[in-house]
């Protein structure tokens, strides 16, 4: 007989060689403050039941919710249930969810009574007897921010978070706003890096789970016939659009507060920004990623002419598809005269050697024609043509677009000859598809960063300082807009006019996604 | 969309393959291989309808290729179908009869996606050597099945013998789930294995290779004991500190994983469909090590994984025919050429054809 395999971590039957095995984190817990939510119901429960059935959980696991409501185990049961039939991606199937159902407990409770978080703690500890768990847990937090506070200064006095104590490891997610500004963020920073050790803080941003995200710096890295254009020598500017069709809905109470630029910019839409500009990573890992979004997002500049490159909208009334919609005024539980943003635009620039003079148009709102979210690099137009004038009266810039919602993709536009006899150059665009079909079966981003925490692995998540400085970014800007009234544009248009003008200024137009 | 070519030839399916991706819309497809399937006329449906779950994850060009009688007369008839049901995909079913079907590699060459990886998978039985199916020399990866055939043991000796990288088997994919499972339970185990147990129904191919898998990497004897099935129904593990990892699976639904001094734990534990572990096997196309390993153990075979990946065709004349004793070897190609027709675009007819040349 031969000699045992060395294999990854001190387990045999792991082979870095063997691929078909699938990464499956170490026996833990999940604990979900928060959990009879919105967002625990439509993401995070089926997330984990996805996860359960596609057999990524490892054979030690346990969700445990915890609440304020007076109920049972049986009840928090069936609602879990009710959230993973409606919500699973996978399709549902009795004998997987009754595998998940075994370990699934509900403490109820408020946040401020000591005597639930001494009974959530001792679950907790029970989990080792009864289901083989040793002390790993992530905690998520899915409560509103003005809760942290108290649940982190509860799990700081029971012990919960602290490493060494439980002898494993103990992870917190948090779901963004990350603060109200940078001052607020520093605050929460401060708190939750008190509790937990900085590294085990995971920052989510549903945006970076996204297949076509990641496939963005593939396609970056991974390729010799993009990245030597992928500077100032050779980009016109970069144009990224997060645009979505709804209105606000029945978030008046936290959008007013916040607006377009606290709610999406500071944390979508810079962090693309991010991975569209950052250099080469030295290495696929967590850490070297992260460190170079981190020297992008400090290198950001904003506008010194804030009246015209820094344009905010809101959405009056208007049609869109079809139906007629009220303004955001009119919205159930908006303050009458609220000046607060339903759009924003802004031009940015990014101070390093590659992106020096590359304006980089950011622009998101509601009520826009369609919902879409794409990165559009566009390229200078070739020095010299040797076409006469009217034969590439039709030729545009070229341009890459990453696609990243929906219909995830790239879009390549670029010049083709007209077929005929004569020489006519027009824009063409060539759409790539990784399979139509691929993108239904790829992890909902919420099941890929659910999994990324399990295992420890912080690559998809924002760090403490990336955080910070987005709001460099943003803070200036709200500053600027504050007292002032936001411009208005119609439901169902590509926003206000200055925002067009703002471009136009530059000699440039808004791509129409 | 569905272009059938009857008693055709290579050069008119690459031709209507072309105008079919024209017909069915501005495609820019991401092919990511050529999926070669060969497969008996009575499993086309099932081979093909797994071979498109596949292609979702993996979008590929799919050359379905059917042997019929090897003593009718030489002809070829095709299928060409693009999106539709297929997605982003694209399928050529290729019906060959007479010697032709000794050079299914001519007409399949031409359709190949232009520099894209080659997988073939065998549906059913595959060749004793693979060389001696110029189909297999031209793939970069091949997929066999020994469950395929009836004494799977002996098919995996067979294959062990004939190995080459990139050789791989679905015994081996469907051993996929309990290897992940028993990998997970391994993980916060410290003692030491010595010996192992894998319970399976008669002859399953997929219960050696887990225990050749578990011999490979643990260094420890592993034995394979008869249960009813289905599959694989138990694993057992055992340690230097007496302890003990069993996971049962007597339904092939649910397993139930029990570990000396903790509680048992139920987990899914699904068998899995063709169109998954074809899935699986397109998701990576380089060679399998684990997997020679597996197979060395489990048949004593020797080096498997510093064996040439390259393999060369073997001309071997089926046994009962003699070599020119029906018409020309080479002259199959020709002989379609001379009396090709037009597309036709009714499925019916295909139908009535199936059905006059059984």
């Amino acid at each position: 007989m031969s000699q045992p395999q060395e294999g990854l971590r001190g387990n045999p039957l792991r082979d870095v060689r063997d691929r078909r095995l699938p990464r499956v984190p170490d026996p833990c817990a999940l604990v979900v403050f928060g959990v009879t939510g919105d967002l625990a119901r439509k993401k995070l429960i089926p997330a984990v039941y996805d996860l359960g059935n596609r057999g990524l959980l490892p054979p030690g696991f346990a969700l445990l919710g915890f609440a304020r409501r007076d109920w049972g185990h049986g009840e928090f049961e069936s609602l879990a249930r009710e959230a993973a039939e409606k919500g699973s991606r996978t399709g549902f199937r009795d004998d997987v969810w009754q595998r998940i159902a075994d370990s699934i407990k509900f403490v109820p409770g408020s946040f401020d009574d000591d005597a639930a978080f001494d009974n959530l703690s001792q679950t907790l500890i029970d989990l080792e007897a009864t289901h083989g768990i040793r002390g790993n847990a992530a905690f998520y937090l899915s409560i509103p921010p003005a809760m942290f506070p108290t649940v982190l200064k509860q799990m700081q006095r029971t012990g919960m978070a602290d490493n060494a104590e439980r002898g494993g490891w103990r992870r917190v997610v948090v779901e963004k706003p990350f603060g109200y500004d940078l001052k607020s963020s520093r605050e929460l920073n401060e708190l939750v890096d008190n509790v937990f050790t900085p590294q085990d803080v995971f920052r989510i941003d549903h945006y970076l789970g996204k297949e076509t995200v990641q496939n963005l710096l593939a396609l970056r890295f991974a390729n010799t016939l993009y990245e030597p254009l992928w500077n100032g020598n050779y980009v016109d500017s970069v144009q990224i659009t997060m645009a979505e069709d709804v209105g606000i809905g029945s978030r008046a109470a936290f959008y007013d507060k916040a607006g377009a630029a606290r709610d999406v910019l500071q944390n979508h839409v810079l962090q693309l920004v991010a991975l569209t500009a950052m250099e080469e990573p030295v290495s696929f890992d967590a850490e070297s990623i992260r460190t170079e979004k981190t020297k992008v997002l400090g290198a950001i500049s904003v506008p010194k002419d804030l009246e015209h490159y820094a344009i905010r909208g809101q959405y009056d009334q208007g049609w869109l598809g079809g139906v007629r919609v009220p303004s955001y005024l009119d919205e159930k539980d908006v303050p009458a005269g609220s000046t607060t943003e339903t759009y924003a635009a802004v031009r940015l620039g990014v101070e390093t050697r590659r992106w020096a003079g590359v304006p980089f148009y950011l622009r998101t709102g509601k009520r826009l024609p369609r919902r879409v979210t794409e990165i559009a690099v566009i390229f200078k137009k070739a020095p010299h043509l040797p076409f006469s004038q009217t034969d590439t009266e039709e030729l545009g810039h070229n341009q890459l677009v990453v696609r990243v919602q929906p219909d995830e993709g790239i879009t390549m536009r670029f010049g083709s000859k007209v077929p005929g006899s004569s020489m006519e150059v027009r824009d063409v665009s060539m759409d790539f598809l990784y399979g139509e079909s691929f993108t239904e079966s790829s992890p909902e981003a919420y099941e890929r960063l659910l999994l990324d925490v399990l295992l420890g692995d912080a690559t998809l998540f924002p760090r403490n300082e990336e955080v910070e400085h987005s709001w460099r970014v943003i803070d200036p800007l709200e500053e600027f807009w504050a007292g002032r009234k936001p411009h208005l544009y119609r439901s169902g248009e590509w926003g206000p006019a200055a925002a067009a003008e703002m471009l136009a200024r530059d000699g440039r137009v808004w791509r129409r996604p | 969309m569905t272009t059938t070519l009857w008693d055709t030839n290579g050069t008119d399916i690459v031709k209507a393959l072309s105008l079919e991706r024209r017909a069915a819309g501005a495609i820019a497809s991401g092919l990511a291989l050529t999926l070669v399937v060969v497969v008996d006329e009575r499993h086309v449906e099932k081979a093909q309808s797994a071979a498109t779950t596949a292609a979702a994850a993996h979008p590929c060009r799919l050359l379905v290729v059917v042997r019929r009688s090897l003593t009718a007369n030489d002809r070829l008839d095709a299928e060409v179908q693009v999106g539709g049901h297929l997605g982003a995909n694209e399928a050529v079913v290729m019906r060959m009869y007479g010697r032709l079907t000794l050079h299914a590699e001519s007409v399949v060459l031409p359709l190949l996606a232009p520099d894209a990886p080659v997988v073939t998978w065998w549906y059913g039985p595959a060749p004793e050597r693979l060389a001696y199916d110029a189909l297999a020399v031209l793939a970069s990866r091949r997929v066999t099945d020994c469950a395929a055939v009836d004494d799977p043991r002996a098919e995996l000796r067979r294959r062990a013998k004939d190995y080459a990288p990139g050789d791989t088997d679905l015994a081996w994919t469907r051993a996929t789930s309990w290897r992940s499972l028993l990998a997970s339970a391994f993980d916060d185990n410290e003692a030491r294995a010595t010996s192992a147990q894998v319970s399976a129904e008669a002859g399953s191919a997929s219960a050696s290779l887990v225990a050749g898998w578990l011999t490979a990497r643990l260094g420890v004897r592993s034995r394979v004991v008869t249960s009813d099935g289905p599959g694989i129904t138990a694993v057992d593990v055992r340690f230097d500190d007496s302890s003990r990892i069993r996971i049962d699976r007597p339904d092939g639904h649910t397993a139930t994983l029990s570990r000396t001094g903790r509680p048992d734990r139920p987990l899914p534990l699904k068998r899995r469909d063709l169109g998954d572990l074809i899935a699986e096997e397109l998701r990576r196309l380089d060679a399998d090590q684990p997997y020679a390993e597996a197979l060395a153990a489990v048949t004593g075979g020797k080096n498997l994984n510093e064996r040439s990946a390259k393999r060369t065709h073997i001309w071997r004349e089926p046994p009962g025919t003699e070599a020119g004793s029906t018409k020309t070897a080479t002259g199959a190609a020709k002989t379609t050429r001379a009396t090709t027709k037009k597309a036709t675009k009714k499925p019916a007819k295909k139908a009535a054809s199936a059905k006059a040349s059984r």
